[in-house]
């Protein structure tokens, strides 16, 4: 047998095992335990997944998530797996889906989970579905084809609650409510018998309503361990030694006219005001090198093309486009009172704008000729998150939905070829968090996934 | 009605036997792997711009390697002009073709932006499936450390057994929540021999963990152990299995000493068990029998045996983060900056048994990834005698093999979600 040179190993694994040890704790199995507090800007009034009168955000999105689930998942390649249906069959024409529903599944409550209530929870929240319990399966019979039937399943809208006598919700997610002060402030509590396992920490409170600033102070005073951070800010908070994370560009800033452009004459003025947008400069003075600029719908994360729509500015060609046209009128820019970022941009765009001969007049006013508007994307599935942009911004997704990358080109051309809409940016959702949270990281959509999280005194 | 997308693990499962991934974009990938894609872009771009004079540049907007992206032009360029293409200056070509690697969440999107003259401009794409890169960190060490790839799917594995191998495994049995799957490896291929289903009553707690073992005793060939539940086979192909709700505890180390030799003239090391918390990811602490006078150490993730000359040292990764070293005496705790997960091997070099220990990665950066050293425990102080194995993720499971000389990793990899399972084998490196 060999045998090491014991003295010389020792001294020079001495400090090896100090380096390893300096380098960071190793990682750790997740321990139980402990209240995660996390804080956000989004003030629901109301925790229905399929009440469209609430703004729809990611953080609500995710909030939803820690309490109602989905038929199946999408993961953050836009990949579907199965949650509380265990697998699917399609019919000819993909107009009639069967999805057999997982056992041993219970609501907050403790009712079981049957296909019956699966279906009425999909009826509300889809009206104009033929939704059905057949058996064990939940069958969804539509009058036109839809591939993307279980990936919109996939929606927060489409979660599966149950309201008892008093409307009360219950979700069969890894948490239950236990306290909800409407737009203030949730408290949750871990379900000990969620399908997936119990979850790692014991509690999560969700304070609501709270702006960046305040946010942060909560995070530095320790009141908080997950905080949401202004995407302009999040290389400052790093630098200042905070732990920031965020996920794939899932926003997309943009300038909507409200309406499609009814001469000739209004297409090239929207032309022009589309090349005088410079967001190179937007990016390093107003975003602080956050975002990417983007003139496409789509981020390439998502689509991979998304670098074949020019963002750079052409004021020589915007000045032509202007010049087509004798008189132009003043149009007015609207934009969001309480968001400092829309502000900024909105007067960058009115400047631009004025170097092609353009007059913007930034408002706060509720109509305006064309508003800054901030979409958070629908999906990680493109083909959704697209048909999600277009019915947000109310235009007409082309027909039929094909299967390849660039029948998805060829949807995102025409829907900006109605000139309605200029893409300015893909912001990511960046988040702050303290070093007891461990196992934490957003994915790429943007999903918190807080159910895999759990707390300790040191981040490995 | 037509079978559609059942379970989309199940079909994936199946396509990633060995790690064969769909495609793979690293030196490794044969040439003829971007064949396909190549062909089809070019034969889209001559549908454009026709046959003669295009200028065509290729850039790389995504992951792929340097080596690859070479690989990828040549293709493209020897394709192009198989259809006519004559390359050219951009002055003194009719058309020009600004070719773009990228690449989406799904897969490899190749982008053609086509330029005619002072016309419009067309744009065409293909789309290649995506695949994952790997690294390798070599330091002059005692021990070298290698891991050989067994099984990778989109479950969970817990464990994986080496039923039958000669040079290399020939029969497998892997471990995951739902199920024991034995597959055996036919004409260089992993086939699925049979399927065993798992019933269990409560759901599983996060983190699973579980293990399959050889039985002890000859009546039964498979011994299962998940969190509060028991499973038992039958002794011959075709199995069955028997589960039931138990509270007995998991053998530490495998339960016929036979299997798991001691060292030298020392002591046997005497089967051990341990009590699994049914609802948690961690032994409770209480052993059976006990090691020497102990009969209950803290609550722990893992343990591994090191046989001395005179007594047996057993480490225990405690859930207070500490390692703790316990020889049936005396119960030494020490930070000593080790993941949860600690196994033995038993190898021709230092005292003939070293500790395996999880820890961050060294080459992972802050990626999450998770490595594996070896470790000598002399007097009671570890030394790293082999450079850090890394592994593309965090690594789930790490359990000994029956036989002492090699050890079982599991590890779920960051980029493509998977879990891989390693059997980890040691040799002498000087």
């Amino acid at each position: 047998m060999k045998r090491f040179g014991w003295r010389r190993l020792v001294a020079s694994s001495l400090l090896l095992m100090a380096l390893l040890i300096k380098a960071g704790a190793a990682e750790t199995r997740p321990q139980y335990g402990g209240t995660l507090r996390i804080a956000m800007r989004e003030a629901p009034a109301s925790l229905d997944p399929c009440d469209a009168t609430q703004a729809d955000s990611l953080a609500r999105r995710n909030v939803l998530a820690l309490i109602f689930e989905t038929l199946v998942t999408l993961d953050d390649r836009g990949r579907l797996h199965p949650s509380l249906a265990v697998d699917w069959q399609f019919g000819p024409g993909n107009q009639r889906w069967q999805f057999r529903m997982r056992h041993g599944v219970r609501f907050h409550d403790g009712t079981a989970l049957t296909a019956e209530i699966a279906a009425s929870s999909l009826r509300t929240a889809n009206p104009s579905w033929k939704v059905f319990a057949e058996g064990e399966a939940v069958v969804v019979e539509l009058d036109h084809s839809d591939p993307d039937l279980p990936a919109e399943l996939a929606l927060t809208r489409n979660s599966i609650a149950k309201k008892n006598g008093g409307g009360k919700l219950s979700g069969t997610g890894p948490f239950h409510i236990e306290d909800w002060q409407a737009g203030k402030k949730l408290t949750l509590g871990a379900e000990e018998n969620h399908w997936r396992g119990r979850a790692f920490v014991d509690a999560i409170e969700v304070e609501m309503g709270r702006n960046f600033h305040e946010q942060l102070n909560e995070l530095e005073l320790g009141r908080a361990n997950l905080v949401e951070v202004a995407p302009q800010q999040g290389h400052r908070v790093a630098m200042e030694g905070g732990w920031v994370s965020s996920s794939q560009p899932m926003e997309l800033v943009a300038l909507a006219f409200s309406g499609d452009p009814k001469t000739a004459n209004e297409k090239s003025l929207r032309s022009a005001l589309a090349l005088s947008v410079d967001r190179g400069s937007m990016k390093s003075v107003l975003l602080q090198g956050a975002g990417q600029p983007t003139a496409s719908l789509l981020p390439n994360w998502m689509s991979g093309y998304g670098f074949t729509f020019s963002t750079d500015a052409d004021l020589k060609r915007a000045r032509h486009e202007r010049e087509q046209v004798s008189t132009a009128p003043n149009w007015t820019v609207g934009y969001d009172a309480n968001d400092s970022v829309a502000r900024v941009l909105v007067e960058r765009v009115a400047l631009n704008a004025k170097d092609a001969g353009l007059v913007l007049q930034p408002t706060t006013a509720a109509t305006a000729d064309l508003r800054l508007v901030r979409i958070p994307l629908a999906s990680a599935d493109p083909w959704i998150a697209l048909a999600n942009l277009a019915e947000t911004l109310g235009l007409a997704m082309p027909k039929p939905r094909g299967e390849s990358g660039e029948d998805l080109y060829a949807a995102e051309l025409a829907l900006l070829a109605g000139q309605r809409i200029i893409p300015l940016f893909d912001l990511p959702e960046e988040y702050a968090s303290c070093p007891v949270l461990n196992d934490w990281r957003p994915a790429a959509d943007g999903s918190w996934r807080l159910d895999e999280v759990w707390m300790g005194k040191d981040r490995p | 009605m037509r079978h559609a997308i059942q379970n989309a693990f199940q079909s994936l499962k199946l396509s990633l036997v060995l790690f064969f991934f769909c495609s793979v974009p690293v030196g490794i990938a044969a040439a003829t792997e971007w064949s396909g894609p190549a062909q089809q872009l070019a034969q889209k771009i001559v549908a454009v711009t026709g046959p003669g004079a295009v200028a065509v540049t290729v850039e790389n907007r995504s992951s792929l390697w340097t080596k690859n992206v070479d690989a990828i032009s040549g293709e493209l360029r020897v394709d192009l002009e198989a259809l006519g293409v004559r390359p050219a200056k951009p002055e003194q070509a009719a058309a020009s073709a600004a070719v773009s690697l990228s690449e989406n969440a799904q897969s490899c999107v190749w982008v053609a932006e086509i330029h005619q003259g002072a016309g419009a401009s067309a744009v065409v794409m293909v789309s290649v499936p995506r695949g994952d890169n790997a690294g390798f960190a070599h330091e002059s060490m005692p021990v070298s450390l290698r891991k050989i790839p067994l099984w990778a799917q989109e479950d969970r594995i817990l464990d994986v057994l080496i039923l039958e191998e000669d040079s290399a495994p020939r029969q497998i049995a892997v471990l995951d929540g739902e199920k024991v799957s034995i597959y055996r490896l036919k004409n260089g291929k992993w086939e699925l021999d049979q399927r065993l289903g798992i019933t269990h009553a409560r759901p599983w707690p996060r983190d699973l963990r579980g293990r399959v073992m050889e039985a002890a005793a000859k009546d039964h060939l498979l011994d299962v152990y998940l969190p509060g539940v028991f499973c038992r086979s039958t002794a011959s192909l075709p199995l069955t299995l028997n589960c039931r709700e138990s509270d007995d505890p998991w053998p530490l180390v495998a339960t016929a000493a036979a299997s798991f030799p001691s060292f030298g003239g020392g002591p046997s090391v005497q089967p051990l068990g341990a009590f699994y918390s049914a609802t948690r990811n961690f032994f409770t602490g209480a052993l059976a029998p006990g090691v020497g006078k102990l009969s209950t150490v803290g609550k722990f993730y893992s343990a591994a045996a090191l046989p001395r000359e005179k007594y047996l040292l057993w480490l225990f990764a405690g859930t207070d983060g500490q390692i703790h070293l316990v020889d049936g005496v005396t119960d030494q705790a020490a930070k000593l900056g080790w993941g949860s997960d600690v196994a033995s091997v038993k190898t021709a070099c230092g005292s003939g048994w070293q500790a395996l220990a999880t820890g961050a990665g060294e080459n992972a950066g802050n990626s999450g990834a998770d490595s594996v050293r070896a470790y000598e425990i002399a007097d009671r102080a570890p030394v790293p005698v082999s450079a850090a194995l890394d592994f593309p993720g965090e690594i789930t499971a790490l359990w000994t093999e029956a036989k002492g000389d090699s050890a079982v990793a599991v590890v779920r990899n960051r980029e493509t979600g998977a879990y891989e399972a390693f059997r980890l084998a040691a040799a002498c490196s000087q």
